[in-house]
């Protein structure tokens, strides 16, 4: 077995399908060194992320600003399906996101959100997706939805309403926010690291000069 | 290489036909134009059932049991065989459509290594068009006329020298040559039955007596004389059309023409050595007429990746009346891509070049709709309401504009609505002014951008007009 171990070891042996997460599994960064810390890393790619909170606009897209700008620069897609409002590229733009990345896409049923919301992460140019559903949802799409990220190098933000906190989801992560007036609070309820084990909020404050 | 296509009518027919439990029943196909409607050719039910080519259609009406009736129709037969000429374009630059006798020529002398040999090729070939529902005879000689003639005869021998050809041609009946009805009889009258008692005399004497044709066709079948046949030149559009026999009511039942379609506009394709990356589908109803386009985001010919793509595309779609006919058309080919197909395509972690699209889009759009999936373009005007166009065109990735000092000034807010008339907030943090529309008398703009909270927390993205003083909601901050 001794053999085997160090075999295992070895830094150039590539093993497919590992249960667990290599120590530097690819993430992009957050931009907030704590959010970071908490996150392990920046956010993860390959997984799927769920955010629930309410109202739309109190700046959970703007979390996700740093994000954005490293993928659009690392010549990455960023698919935004069936946000509530029109990005406003001109702005992205001025913050470092490629609007010729961005790929817009208008459902009708959250059902269709999730079926593209599949397709663009099975797709290698996409690096970022974000999607928004408006009401619950089956499990099994969800389930779907987390089959295709994990097999994805992409990092998949799905935006809920608050009530879907109640029911339990497939997700790698959930995170809940909530807007303060200082900015936005995060609180893991689902993650594999210890911030879902510790329970403490992080705290995003809004920077002034975005 | 002489290909014959003994069944081009029915087989032409049976492609078109979704259910291939009729074609079990007798059909005719009937010439109407001379004086009696006559019998063009029957399928193999009919033909037991006693029916003939060239029988007066009354005849075989009182053997058969409700035969299906098709009239026969020489120009379809004819763009049918140039199609099937161009798909021939793959295995030779020289090919040769011979529409009368249902027949293509294909020059592959120079194609024979490449294809592996004779043989192979022979059997490339035969393959090619059973896959686009075609039964051939395919007869292979030195010359164009020795292999129309070993076509007929399905004679599979290959000769390779001109001593082995005349060998192979001698037992050959003077019946089976492509001969004017007179020198035939008086070939006959004078006893010589075989290719192989021509031969033996000499030819000065047989030129006197039964022409000088004669001698050509000889010369011609054992290849003495060069026959030059024009080279055909395909259209370089894509336009097949289908006619269905049948009418069809859903969309589901489309997907077996559309699959012949797309095999045949494969082929067809691979002869020219054409990409294409849009097509256009046109169903054919009645009255009116359907189109349908499918625009994918890398060129591609094949038929299997072609077809789901349509079957999602119509999914979506409710046929307003019966389809009688397809028809598929693309006016924009490419040029083959390189083939960039490594070991580890399959590798998720290896991502396209940059400035390919997404595959993914064509069947995002296929499903969603053309409308529903875009990417924004600058417009350069300083409204953010009216700044941003949506692009459906996908296939070309714009140039970056940037933002003009205008947009800048309004600020970098993520989300935009409306603008909807909204109370003041409390503590406007001003971004900047937008001055727009002066010269235009009462279509003005002069808004003074700011961003502010709101109760539930949210970042919103307002402004406030100089000439009212109302304020406006123009988005969300983030």
């Amino acid at each position: 077995m001794g053999a085997l171990d160090t075999l295992l070891d070895h830094p150039a042996l590539w093993r497919g399908r590992s249960a667990t997460p290599a120590p530097d599994a690819p993430v992009w960064p957050s931009g907030h060194a704590e959010l970071d810390r908490a996150l392990g890393g920046g956010w993860p790619r390959g997984q799927l992320v769920e955010l629930l909170g309410a109202p739309f606009g109190c700046g959970e897209t703007r979390l996700l600003v740093p994000m954005l700008t490293a993928c659009g620069q690392d010549d990455y897609w960023i698919a935004v399906i069936a946000p509530p409002a029109t990005p406003w590229l001109p702005g992205w733009q001025t913050l470092g996101i490629p609007p010729e990345r961005v790929l817009l896409v208008h459902t009708e049923h959250d059902r269709d959100t999730l079926w593209a919301g599949e397709q663009c992460l099975r797709d290698p140019a996409f690096g970022v997706l974000l999607a928004w559903l408006r009401s619950p949802v089956e499990t099994a799409l969800l389930r779907r939805l987390r089959l295709a990220a994990s097999e994805s190098r992409a990092c998949a933000i799905l935006y809920r309403p608050p009530t879907a906190t109640a029911q339990p989801s497939p997700a790698h992560q959930r995170l809940r926010w909530q807007a303060t007036a200082a900015g936005l609070e995060l609180h893991c309820l689902k993650g594999a690291g210890h911030w879902a084990r510790s329970g403490h909020p992080v705290q995003i404050p809004d920077s002034p000069g975005r | 290489m002489a290909i014959e296509l003994p069944h081009l009518a029915l087989e032409s027919l049976a492609r078109a036909e979704p259910d291939p439990e009729r074609l079990q029943r007798p059909l005719l196909v009937v010439v109407t134009s001379g004086a009696a409607p006559r019998v063009h050719t029957a399928n193999r039910t009919a033909r037991r059932a006693g029916a003939r080519p060239g029988m007066a259609l009354g005849d075989a009406l009182a053997v058969l049991d409700t035969p299906e009736l098709v009239e026969h129709d020489p120009d379809a037969l004819r763009t049918q065989l140039e199609m099937l000429a161009g798909v021939l374009l793959r295995f030779s630059d020289h090919v040769h459509p011979e529409p009368e006798a249902h027949r293509i020529l294909v020059e592959v002398g120079r194609s024979r290594r490449l294809f592996g040999g004779l043989e192979a090729l022979r059997q490339q070939a035969r393959d090619t068009l059973f896959d686009l529902g075609f039964h051939t005879r395919i007869g292979l000689g030195r010359s164009p006329a020795a292999a129309r003639l070993l076509a007929r005869l399905r004679n599979p021998a290959i000769a390779e020298d001109p001593e082995s050809l005349r060998r192979l041609l001698t037992p050959v009946p003077l019946e089976a040559l492509p001969l004017a009805d007179a020198t035939r009889e008086g070939l006959r009258a004078v006893g010589l039955r075989q290719l192989g008692d021509l031969l033996r005399l000499s030819r000065a004497e047989l030129a006197r007596r039964h022409g000088p044709e004669l001698l050509d066709l000889l010369d011609h079948l054992l290849a003495r004389r060069v026959e030059t046949l024009p080279r055909f030149a395909p259209t370089p559009v894509l336009d097949l059309p289908l006619r269905l026999e049948h009418e069809i009511h859903a969309t589901t039942a489309l997907a077996f023409p559309l699959k012949r379609l797309l095999r045949q506009a494969e082929a067809q394709l691979r002869g020219l050595n054409r990409s294409l990356q849009g097509m256009a589908l046109e169903l054919t109803h009645r009255e009116a007429r359907t189109r349908l386009t499918l625009e994918r985001g890398q060129p591609g010919i094949r038929a299997d990746e072609w077809l789901p793509l349509w079957q999602t595309r119509l999914e979506r779609e409710t046929l307003p009346e019966a389809v009688i006919g397809l028809r598929l058309r693309a006016s924009r080919l490419l040029d083959p891509p390189d083939r960039g197909d490594s070991l580890l395509a399959g590798d998720p972690a290896s991502r396209p070049p940059a400035d390919q699209l997404p595959a993914v889009l064509a069947r995002l759009r296929a499903r969603l709709g053309e409308p529903a999936v875009t990417r924004l373009v600058n417009r350069r005007t300083p409204r953010p309401e009216e700044a941003q166009g949506s692009r459906h065109d996908l296939a070309v990735i714009p140039a970056p504009v940037a933002p003009t000092p205008g947009q800048r000034a309004v600020g970098a807010a993520l989300w935009l609505q409306g603008p909807d008339p909204t109370t003041p907030p409390d503590q406007p943090q001003w971004l900047g002014r937008l001055e727009d529309g002066w010269w235009d008398h009462g279509q003005d703009a002069r808004r003074d951008y700011a961003r502010a909270f709101d109760r539930q927390g949210r970042r919103l993205w307002l402004y406030r007009c100089l000439r009212s003083g109302q304020w406006y909601r123009q988005g969300y901050w983030g």
